[in-house]
């Protein structure tokens, strides 16, 4: 609808007609929008400052709190990209988004067509799956560090059922930090996913479903071929948000239980944000890799929203 | 539709995710009646006794009680904050007919694209600048431009189902544009604002990070999700003392959701659609 040139409706429309009387009545709008002024100057002084500020340090070289700061143009990004460090958190963020991002979607969307048909219990499983959802980032680690640590919970289970030889330091081995970390986002976003997909996939109507099983289709033919592209789009939507807070957020887990070790073995893109800025000082460093988080978001949004386009 | 027999394997899979659930959640709630002693001998036995030993340790030796005050505190000026910034907006951006209104939804809704992680760092500046690096007032004022964008976005669709003739009939009695907010939308935008009260409610109890760095660790100032992880170092594990002081936190939030469940899935489905 971007083309310019003049339609034969364009005309009518615009030929000046009687005014009518629906125009007449509409009271002038005032007020306006002056009433989001101050909620506009909220936002901008406290979200999209410091998101401009990300770009501005990226270009700084600045060492530390107290140091002197001088231009950097882009030698930070060279710094950082040639940084084996970078890399391995690169790596590790790439793991993790593609290993928890399907594993989540498709459990997810399965788990809440389970819960849409309203099998016996449904109720008691909404009310469960919602849990993760409510519990804040410190105490889904607590729980994770109390199962996971090395007189923890997993391997109180593995010795009682006579698998002691299996036993590890689950969150201090470079082999299994990563992936507890993994573990933890799909424990923890399955269901809440699940509860959103639940939702949406209780407003498709049940004729729907009822007509392609009358034709023979089977619950899982229902699911991926009929109910799956109708909420396509919302799947798209849910899919987006996980991937956010995945690349985004779930370096807080990280922070609270391997502080990115042992060596670089968990460092994501996000905790390198925090450790270079907070705990190594290098203000310059922490901020480009922010600005590439950004980008990474930007890219992966455009992406996905690409891949889940309405296509019938 | 009708659930055959080859649904068993289905079943039996939501059910031991359930479990998988669950079985933390027991295992905090008992681990938190229990002695380390205990917990390690018998991880899934009942609690002996119902003491509340742990809890009181909690409580002393990490300060929740403060803590708790603390985070009430901020969220709760927070939340009045977020209204009384979001409402007016929603109300102009939704009335509105000009050119301005789409152009500042679009600002508003680009906020999910900023990545926590890296903003922390210019608003730490910013915390610095102002004078109120390490202090709760910092939060309550930032806090509810983290929550405009969602807010804002909810708020406006849920104003847009209003009909216009409402407000016209209101202005032909003479209401003034904040009279027309106050008697027409808001009464009539109650379930938008309890989302976005819901919504918010629990980003703001449960807010770590940024309080974590710009709250600090100063006992007087911090939130319970600040002090939470604390207990780990200060009771060199003490998994009874450490369970107990997480269920603590849980509580505010378990009861609200437990009182108002539909409403709280209502309110973050509704969330994840309007972003």
């Amino acid at each position: 609808m971007t083309t310019l040139t003049p339609t034969p409706g364009d005309t009518t429309v615009r030929r000046p007609g009687p005014p009518s009387a629906t125009a007449e009545r509409r009271p002038p709008r005032q007020g306006g929008t002056v009433l989001a002024v101050p909620a506009l100057i909220w936002y901008l002084v406290f979200m999209v400052g410091p998101m401009v500020a990300i770009f501005v340090v990226a270009a700084l070289h600045w060492p530390g709190m107290l140091q002197p700061v001088s231009f950097a143009g882009l030698g930070n990004v060279r710094t950082v990209m040639d940084d084996p460090v970078f890399w391995d958190a690169v790596r590790n963020t790439a793991v993790q988004l593609a290993v928890a991002l399907p594993i989540m979607i498709v459990c997810a969307y399965m788990l809440g067509y389970y819960v849409a048909q309203k099998p016996p219990g449904h109720r008691v499983i909404r009310y469960l799956l919602f849990i993760p959802g409510l519990i804040s980032t410190p105490a889904k680690a607590m729980v994770f560090y109390a199962a996971l640590s090395p007189d923890g919970l997993a391997n109180g289970a593995l010795e009682s059922v006579g698998l002691g030889s299996l036993t590890d330091a689950w969150l201090a081995s470079p082999s299994t930090a990563l992936a507890c970390l993994i573990a933890l986002d799909v424990w923890a976003g399955i269901g809440f996913t699940a509860v959103l997909f639940a939702a949406r996939l209780g407003s498709v109507p049940d004729e729907l479903g009822e007509a392609a099983q009358l034709d023979g289709a089977g619950h899982w033919r229902t699911m991926w071929l009929i109910h799956f592209p109708v909420i396509r789009d919302y799947v798209g939507v849910v899919t987006m948000l996980q991937f956010l807070w995945t690349l985004f957020g779930s370096a807080q887990h990280v922070l609270l239980l391997t502080q990115g070790g042992p060596g670089s073995s968990s460092t994501t893109l996000s905790f390198l944000v925090y450790q270079k800025a907070f705990i190594a000082a290098d203000l310059g460093y922490s901020q480009t890799v922010g600005v590439i988080l950004f980008l990474a978001g930007l890219v992966g949004l455009l992406t996905i929203r690409r891949a889940f386009r309405q296509n019938y | 539709m009708k659930l055959g027999k080859r649904w068993l394997p289905a079943h039996i899979l939501v059910w031991s995710y359930a479990v998988l659930l669950i079985v933390p959640l027991y295992y905090f709630l008992a681990s938190a009646f229990k002695t380390n002693d205990e917990i390690f001998a018998h991880p899934f036995a009942l609690p002996t006794s119902f003491g509340f030993g742990n809890f009181r340790t909690a409580f002393d030796s990490a300060d929740l009680g403060l803590a708790v005050v603390n985070s009430t505190l901020v969220t709760v000026l927070a939340l009045v904050l977020t209204l009384g910034l979001a409402l007016p907006a929603a109300f102009a951006l939704a009335r509105s007919t000009g050119r301005l209104a789409p152009v500042m939804e679009k600002v508003f809704s680009l906020g999910f694209l900023v990545p926590t992680f890296a903003a922390l760092f210019p608003t730490f500046l910013l915390a610095a600048a102002t004078g109120l690096f390490h202090t709760r007032t910092f939060m309550v004022l930032f806090l509810p431009a983290t929550a405009m964008p969602l807010s804002v976005v909810i708020l406006v669709q849920f104003m847009r189902t209003i009909p216009k003739e409402m407000e016209e009939a209101a202005r032909m009695d003479g209401a003034s544009t904040f009279a027309v907010l106050r008697h027409v939308y808001i009464p009539m935008c109650m379930p938008g604002i309890a989302t976005v009260l819901l919504l918010n409610f629990l980003t703001f109890w449960n807010e770590y990070l940024y309080s974590l760095v710009i709250i600090g660790p100063d006992p007087a100032q911090r939130t319970v999700q600040v002090a939470l992880p604390t207990l780990k170092s200060i009771t060199g594990t003490d998994y009874g003392v450490l369970t107990a002081g997480t269920v603590l936190t849980l509580v505010p939030v378990w009861v609200v959701y437990t009182v108002l469940q539909k409403r709280m899935q209502q309110a973050l489905v509704s969330g994840a659609v309007k972003m």
